[in-house]
């Protein structure tokens, strides 16, 4: 690949103390190329621009440096460091052309994982750590907005995951905006671009992120185009104008209630056909909320806060079907069979916490936000998990993850106090005293 | 665990249409040519992961005295290089067979009734020496041919820059004189000329080095874009069927002695 900076070469920027040296190009995309570099003794990622790039959007400069000094919202963020342009000496020596530049970034981390290898079915997940990577998605664009930014172009592309634990990276931050002061060119990218941003009808924001949110989450969750039913088929070429009609004129969401002209078709789109049914009821609102009436009227998408509380109580809700080991999201109160071998389930023990109910289910959790109604949907600080006995298969315990000394009252009516790391099992367990508050178990 | 489930795919023909004349014996352009393409493949699986939905199928067809399939089948992309065989040179310029050969293969059926936009690269160092006006009416004629995205690559100064920008299709503007073949492309530009798209006119590829990079941006870059859509900059809707991507700019280092001038 012809390389924008040569492997071995040094640059010297201004307004940075270090020089870089280019270790090798880990790829290129529409704008320019991703490298490797050593800076300061330690390595990590430079983008460099292509000069067509640059002419074609001539404020990428002052985005680049307004999103540099906002910081990254949060830790899910690959946020650009430091704005670099080269010195006269290195333009000169590497033949650059004038008003060349590009960014430094931390390097993915190699457990990070890219969203498409997911939708190609090449990676190995569960639906729990997908739910969770969804969740942590909602989450950085709640901490994106919040923070008066809109990221523009979001799309498989620019997303990783973790699948061992659903934490996702977000790669190409530089479209990123204050939200309504457009100092970009870029629109998106069509299929996950709001209809009214892909007809040119409006410039991209925080409520079309909104819908390009809600397009991510279905593809993810179901690996499917959330547009791409029967009215797919009768397009012979997809192309630009048919995608345009798809995704733009005439965006029929393939499970809206009220237009049923573009469901799937069981041999074309067998994908969303089985895994749409898997979820409740309340998180499939949301997309029929965004994907269906949200796609012209952008005033009534889901908010990110929606979304993190409907994917928390989706992970809540989370069993093991008894019969073949498939997750299970049953509704509380209802019988429900397993979506996948069809048994059906039985109903689950509870933990019924004083803001909520979660399954007692190998790898479920309690968190803060199930004590107290302000606390905020988090997932990354459990105070307590369902896990396996080390060495007595079938038994499964509490385990508290805090660092304060809980209470456990036993169906025996005993009290034994369960300090931290240490884990009570569930067939004894009646009710728990932790440091946020009382949790009964419900059988 | 995430059900195993398949995953909708549309399938995308990928064919490259090579002059095998014996002028390509000239000069190293032949063995140029085998290079750059066997180096792509490999570059072309990385775009097929990428574009999970998109099931990338690739053919080759040479034309000398008459146009002959390399490789006919249409072969999904990494299991063509385990097969990949070198094109030699020797003969005529049968382009206007190609062109029916390729009308042939891009009609319904044997083409799939739904698919990707295919993209076809035309790579030719001469004119052509049989009827290929009627060869072109008939590859034309075709809605998929018309629907295709069509590169052309001319290698040397001697290809025929006309029929090549017929194969393409009209140039946008039409203010294009045949010398300015290859500008605009981005990193070639001349200040001051006006910014367009790469591809829309035949790349002039006078060396090795030049031709690898042109072959390498039709099966990687352009491949990705027909598979699917990419991010777009710019207030307007783009005003094809597959807006081209940019073209990384050349770093070419004078004193490579590689670089073997045609």
């Amino acid at each position: 690949m012809p390389s924008l900076l040569p492997e071995g070469a040094t640059l010297r920027c201004t307004g940075s103390g270090s020089a870089i040296r280019v270790v090798r190009c880990l790829g290129g995309g529409g704008q320019g190329q991703v490298f490797e570099v050593a800076f300061a003794g330690e390595a990590m990622a430079v983008k460099w621009y292509y000069p067509s790039c640059l002419r074609r959007d001539p404020q990428l400069r002052d985005r680049l440096a307004a999103c540099i000094s906002a910081t990254a919202p949060n830790a899910a963020f690959l946020w650009p460091i430091l704005l670099l342009e080269p010195d006269e000496e290195s333009r000169g020596r590497l033949s650059m052309t004038e008003g060349s530049f590009g960014y430094l970034m931390k390097l993915r981390p190699p457990q990070f994982q890219p969203a498409v290898a997911h939708i190609a079915g090449r990676l190995s997940i569960s639906l729990q750590q997908i739910l969770r990577a969804c969740f942590h998605l909602a989450e950085a664009f709640h901490a994106l907005h919040s923070k008066g930014l809109c990221y523009k172009d979001i799309s498989l592309g620019n997303l990783f995951l973790d699948p061992a634990n659903g934490a996702i990276l977000i790669c190409d931050n530089d479209n990123v905006d204050v939200d309504g002061s457009d100092l970009g060119a870029v629109r998106g990218t069509a299929g996950f671009m709001a209809p009214e941003v892909l007809l040119g009808q409006s410039r991209p924001g925080s409520s079309s992120d909104l819908f390009s949110l809600a397009v991510l989450l279905f593809r993810l969750l179901t690996r499917h185009d959330p547009f791409l039913g029967r009215l797919e088929l009768a397009i012979r070429c997809l192309d630009e104008p048919a995608r345009r009609r798809l995704y733009g004129e005439d965006p029929v969401f393939i499970f809206a209630a009220d237009d049923a002209r573009n469901r799937p078709d069981p041999a074309a789109h067998p994908a969303p056909l089985l895994t749409w049914p898997i979820y409740p009821p309340s998180l499939r609102a949301l997309f029929e909320q965004t994907l269906a009436a949200g796609a012209r009227d952008p005033a009534g998408r889901a908010f990110t806060g929606q979304w993190l509380q409907a994917l928390s109580a989706c992970l809540d809700q989370r069993g093991l079907c008894p019969h073949c080991g498939q997750e299970v999201f049953p509704e509380p109160g209802q019988r429900s069979r397993c979506w996948a071998c069809g048994a059906e389930l039985p109903r689950f023990a509870r933990f019924l916490t004083p803001e909520g109910a979660v399954l007692a289910q190998p790898g479920n959790a309690l968190h803060h936000h199930h004590f107290d109604r302000l606390a905020g949907e988090r997932l990354d600080q459990p105070i307590g998990r369902v896990e396996a006995h080390p060495r007595r298969a079938g038994v499964f315990g509490l385990t508290n993850l805090s660092a304060h000394t809980w209470q456990a009252e036993l169906s025996s009516g005993e009290r034994v106090p369960i300090p931290p790391g240490r884990s009570c099992s569930l067939d004894a367990l009646a009710r728990l005293h932790t440091h946020l508050g009382s949790v009964a178990l419900a059988t | 665990m995430f059900p195993d489930v398949r995953l909708s795919r549309r399938p995308l023909h990928f064919i490259f249409l090579c002059d095998c004349s014996g002028s390509m014996r000239a000069g190293g352009k032949m063995p140029s040519l085998n290079q750059a393409i066997r180096q792509s493949l490999p570059e072309m699986v990385q775009v097929s992961l990428q574009n999970p939905e998109a099931q990338i199928l690739v053919r080759v067809l040479r034309f000398a005295d008459q146009a002959l399939w390399h490789l006919g089948t249409p072969t999904p992309v990494d299991q063509v290089l385990p097969q990949w065989r070198d094109l030699e040179a020797g003969g005529l310029t049968a382009m206007g067979d190609a062109f029916r050969e390729l009308a042939a293969v891009l009609r319904t059926p044997p083409m799939e009734q739904r698919a990707l936009p295919p993209v076809l690269v035309l790579i030719s160092d001469g004119a052509p020496t049989d009827d290929v006006s009627e060869g072109l009416r008939t590859l034309m004629a075709e809605p998929w041919a018309a629907k295709a995205v069509r590169l052309a690559i001319a290698i040397g100064h001697d290809a025929d820059l006309e029929v090549l920008q017929q194969f393409i299709g009209s140039e946008p503007g039409a203010g294009g004189e045949r010398g300015s073949a290859g500008q605009g492309l981005d990193g070639d530009r001349r200040p001051g000329t006006p910014a367009e798209r790469p591809g829309r006119r035949p790349l002039q590829a006078n060396d090795s080095i030049t031709l690898a990079r042109y072959i390498q941006w039709a099966s990687t870059a352009v491949l990705g874009a027909a598979s699917q859509p990419r991010s777009q900059v710019g207030g307007a809707a783009p005003d094809t069927n597959v807006p081209l991507p940019d073209l990384p700019p050349t770093v070419l280092d004078p004193s490579d002695a590689s670089q073997v001038v045609w």
